[in-house]
């Protein structure tokens, strides 16, 4: 049992041995980014893009397809992001415990509140707006919402990255916003689902650097 | 070579320090994980667990979580320290004499 402990070994292995435990550690324990973000970003990207195709700015029609499918595809690719992007994160942080681990779970309940509040909100207005301003607030206020928690997130845990993500994000929806409806989806399938999906890959190819 | 903190300069029981010291303070891991991550025996761990726990350099805390018995780990303040200054002084080492 203690044999391994008997062995000689150099300063140099030492150094090898606690960079590379320390590196394995922090992998484990670090969810895969690209797991965290791609799924949002290929939702957006083919959800929004759908939704411009169909409906897009003054009531064109890009590509014919029915009504139901650009919403329907968004929405479901959206549960698939949260179910992936969830587990990724759970496994992650399993069997831990102590202050990261609350501040997780705060973060984790402000989403769901923060996107009940919005929701509670466009449940009231909807029957009011017609079709593409219903559209808008759905869209520019759930996009608002992750703008938002991507911005509170670089603050908690003082990652510029994840910060300025959430800076592109909010940027992006203001500008959708300001250019309307159907170019609102446009503008977020490729200005926000590309950050997304471009967002993943860097993070996953810097680690360390995100958080 | 015998400069170097002895409980700490050992292949097995350097690899969990390393491995506790990705934790922020404040943080636990409990057992069952950190067992996966150096891919040692419970056995094992346990026996390192003592000798560092021992020595003042590791918390073991045993909790329960709802009505899982849970043993909780991280390195103490001590644990920190000992472990910097081992880093320390093995980079020191490697650097030469000046």
């Amino acid at each position: 049992m203690g044999d391994e402990d008997e062995t000689p070994f150099s300063a140099a292995d030492s150094l090898r041995l606690i960079e590379e435990q320390r590196s394995t550690t922090q992998r484990s324990l670090t969810p895969d980014p690209r797991l965290l973000y791609w799924p949002w970003g290929i939702a957006w990207l083919v959800g929004f893009g759908l939704l411009f195709l169909r409906f897009g700015p003054n009531g064109r029609v890009f590509v014919d397809m029915p009504v139901w499918l650009p919403l329907s595809t968004l929405y479901f690719l959206m549960i698939v992001a949260f179910v992936v992007s969830g587990v990724a994160g759970a496994r992650a942080s399993r069997h831990m415990s102590g202050v990261s681990s609350l501040t997780g779970a705060l973060y984790g309940w402000s989403w769901f509140l923060g996107f009940a509040g919005f929701i509670a909100l466009a449940v009231r207005l909807s029957p009011h707006l017609s079709d593409e301003w219903n559209g808008l607030l759905w869209a520019a206020g759930s996009i608002g919402v992750v703008g938002l928690m991507y911005l509170n997130g670089g603050a908690i845990w003082r990652s510029r990255d994840l910060f300025v993500l959430g800076l592109w994000i909010t940027a992006v929806n203001i500008l959708g916003v300001i250019v309307g409806p159907g170019w609102h989806s446009l503008i977020i399938s490729l200005g926000a689902g590309a950050a997304m999906i471009i967002s993943g890959t860097f993070a996953h190819l810097k680690p360390g650097r995100w958080f | 070579m015998d400069e170097l903190d002895p409980v700490i300069h050992a292949q097995a029981r350097l690899r969990v320090v390393a491995a506790l010291s990705t934790l922020r303070e404040g943080d636990q891991i409990a057992f069952p994980r950190l067992q996966e991550i150096l891919g040692m025996t419970a056995g094992n761990l346990s026996v390192h667990l003592r000798k560092l726990e021992d020595a003042g350099y590791v918390s073991v805390l045993k909790t329960h979580s709802g009505r899982t018995p849970t043993t909780l780990v991280c390195l103490s303040r001590r644990g920190r320290f000992a472990f910097e200054e081992y880093t320390a002084a093995v980079r020191a080492l490697l650097d030469g004499p000046q």
